[in-house]
């Protein structure tokens, strides 16, 4: 299977190669002055410090643990998002909370320990497909990177507080107790 | 002057040559330093990038990335000095040397404006005043020794890389320097001295009388063989870097592999010069008779900036050449090129214009 | 400058020969070439000097270090045995011929000359008187020289092109 090659047929001028040459400085130049009277906002590189990319809808960052609006997490600790975590970065240690004031309509479960090993975690995605509760979502920070492997390690508490400035949220450093159930045992009329 | 030199206890023709030493070379190596920067800033620039502009002062004075000369420098000065085990030591730590000072020599007889009259004895702005006898020989000499510090590294390297770069480079300068000196050849005699100063001065102040326009085809030659002398893009088979690994200077590091980077610039600094010399009317002002000091200095200096800038320019424009391609063009076309240019020159001469 | 000139010729050719790595005594010829260009200048033959430089150092060096390069060969074999006779026969030749050079270059005319005039410069050549000569004293050699020399490049050529 042979390919023919087309030979292109060089005009005089172009084999003189003086001409091709001017042309194609001609071409740098251009680029040269433009790139030279382009505002630095209006150029293709990210000065990063200063100006920050703007990512994606979708883009997987750094994770953020959901929580209510009271401020208890959403997190049931079902172990489904580090079963299904192909770098095993995550690690949930459970816990029963039973303040059940009302019982009914509150998961009886929580994570006491949800920790997430960002050195490992590639960023894939997969916990937040497996979570049942959308209560890990990745959202748009790339800024993960730190002087050393231990602050590397999140926590519950660094987790939930991830996005909080971003969102106008209050951080939050301990459970709160519920006050309403979560979920009516019958599901509302739709009216 | 004369206190300078009565500060200094020497005479003041000695006090005016160790100024015009270090002006001189002061000014090529800053030159040559500041175009480092230029090429990376201004390769950036074509390519829709950017470049270094980040390096300041005290962590926040930025003159658009001025400092990363600096920052280069210092990091150069403090990176650990490594030799090759099995490199010849002595040659290897001769050969940035070797390459640096002929960089820095063959400005010396170059005029970089206008002479002046001043307490009745007459001040030539060159380092070797005009009349010495060697002329525009000069600087061929010396740029045919440059070859040797890319030889010596190359062969001190102990590196077959480093070696098929060396010899590359040598093969290339040896072929390009006759259709160089062809050329220069040329303008001797239409000028009819070979004395910066005279061709200068055949030259006039008008730029449609400057050599660029009867010698074109010289110009050509001469500006091709000039990109081959300084090993640089077209032609940098001595480096060659996505062939060769890095050419000559493979093994080299730190402030070794800063001298022959600065060598390589402060060629550059010469071959404009020579460029802006012989064909751009070195330091006469276009339309202006008898310039200011000052201004043929401007001028001068404007023209050797411009043409290294194209050096620069040409580099982020061509590819390389491949290696028959340039003994191609080296033999076939720049050699009768300048042949017929200087037969074209005689001819015209003998019916006496 | 003489003195320093002299030193750097005499240096570079003696390293020259006695270095055993071929490289390395090519490169002490350059430095011997660059020696003699220095006396060139101070014998106010800049031109001379100059071409020195360009054809000796630059060009032709240049090639013999690239085919010594080509060829490869880092080190010199040692001599399989040494003969001793040959040393001594070597030196005393040297000396004779330095002892006759000397002698020769006194005895020449020039020398006399100079003696009787004193050391009065002469005017610096320069490429214009170069050329003259050359040209209208010296015209015939000059063409033979140049056809003889093309007639070694061309017969260089045949022998190593095997089929023309």
């Amino acid at each position: 299977m042979g390919v023919i090659v087309k030979k292109v047929e060089l005009t005089w001028l172009d084999r003189t190669y003086v001409w091709p040459v001017m042309k194609g400085m001609g071409i740098t130049f251009r680029h040269f002055i433009r790139q030279l009277f382009t505002r630095t906002s209006k150029r293709y590189t990210v000065q990063y410090p200063e100006m920050k990319r703007v990512m994606p809808a979708g883009y997987r960052g750094l994770h953020e643990l959901k929580r209510f609006e009271d401020g208890a997490i959403k997190c049931v600790a079902c172990f489904m998002c580090a079963e299904a975590c192909p770098a095993r970065c995550i690690s949930i240690e459970a816990e029963e909370f039973s303040d059940l004031n009302i019982t009914q309509g509150f998961e009886e479960k929580r994570p006491q320990v949800f920790k997430i090993d960002m050195l490992r975690c590639i960023y894939c995605g997969m916990c937040e497909e497996a979570c049942p509760k959308d209560a890990i979502w990745l959202r748009n920070d790339y800024e993960v990177a730190a002087y050393d492997r231990l602050s590397m390690q999140y926590g519950k508490w660094d987790l939930m507080n991830t996005y909080a400035e971003a969102d106008g949220k209050a951080r939050i450093t301990e459970d709160t107790t519920p006050t309403v159930p979560r979920r009516a045992i019958t599901p509302p009329i739709a009216s | 002057m004369d206190t300078l030199a009565s500060l200094l206890h020497t005479s003041p023709a000695i006090a005016w040559m160790a100024v015009k030493i270090v002006i001189v070379f002061g000014g090529i190596f800053t030159l040559a330093a500041v175009f480092t920067w230029v090429e990376r800033r201004g390769s950036a620039m074509i390519q829709d990038r950017i470049g270094p502009n980040r390096a300041a002062l005290f962590g926040r004075i930025r003159i658009i990335g001025l400092q990363q000369l600096l920052a280069d420098g210092l990091k150069f000065l403090f990176k650990e000095d490594l030799a090759p085990t099995d490199a010849n030591k002595g040659l290897f730590w001769l050969a940035p040397f070797l390459a640096f000072v002929p960089a820095m020599l063959g400005f010396a007889v170059i005029p970089f404006g206008r002479s002046f009259v001043s307490g009745g004895t007459t001040y030539h702005l060159s380092v070797l005043d005009p009349g010495n006898g060697m002329g525009m020989l000069y600087p061929l000499a010396i740029g045919g020794m440059a070859v040797y510090g890319v030889l010596v590294a190359a062969w001190s390297s102990n590196n077959k890389w480093s070696i098929l770069g060396g010899m590359r480079a040598s093969a290339a300068m040896v072929s390009y320097e006759i259709g160089m000196s062809l050329a220069v050849v040329a303008l001797f005699m239409t000028t009819g001295g070979y004395d910066p100063k005279d061709i200068i001065a055949a030259q006039g102040y008008l730029p449609w009388h400057w050599n660029v326009v009867p010698h074109f085809l010289g110009f050509i030659v001469f500006f091709t063989c000039m990109f081959a002398e300084t090993n640089r893009l077209p032609f940098d088979f001595a480096e060659g870097e996505s062939e060769i690994v890095a050419g000559f200077n493979t093994e080299y590091g730190s402030m070794k592999f800063s001298l022959l980077a600065l060598a390589e610039y402060g060629h550059m600094m010469t071959a404009s010069a020579l460029i802006a010399t012989l064909y751009f009317g070195g330091w006469q002002v276009p339309f202006v008779q008898n310039p200011t000091v000052a201004l043929s200095i401007t001028s001068f200096v404007l023209k050797l900036v411009f043409f290294a800038w194209v050096f620069v320019w040409i580099r982020w424009t061509l590819p390389r050449f491949r290696y028959d391609q340039l003994m191609h063009l080296g033999w076939k076309v720049m050699l009768p090129m300048s042949m017929v240019n200087l037969v074209f020159h005689a001819w015209r001469m003998s019916q006496g214009h | 400058m003489f003195l320093a000139f002299a030193l750097i010729t005499l240096l570079g050719a003696l390293g020259m020969l006695l270095q055993k790595n071929i490289i390395v005594a090519g490169l002490f010829m350059v430095a011997a070439f660059f020696g003699i260009a220095g006396l060139f200048v101070l014998l106010a033959n800049p031109v001379a000097a100059a071409l020195q430089i360009i054809v000796y150092s630059g060009a032709i060096m240049v090639l013999v270090l690239f085919v010594i390069m080509m060829l490869n060969s880092h080190e010199e074999e040692a001599a399989e045995f040494s003969r001793p006779i040959q040393r001594w026969l070597s030196l005393a030749l040297v000396l004779a011929l330095a002892v006759g050079a000397v002698k020769l270059v006194m005895a020449s005319k020039g020398v006399q000359e100079l003696a009787v005039r004193g050391a009065a410069t002469s005017p610096a050549v320069t490429l214009q008187g170069v050329g003259a000569v050359l040209f209208a004293d010296h015209l015939l050699g000059f063409e033979v020289a140049g056809l003889m020399l093309l007639a070694a490049m061309v017969g260089a050529v045949a022998l190593t092109k095997r089929n023309l």
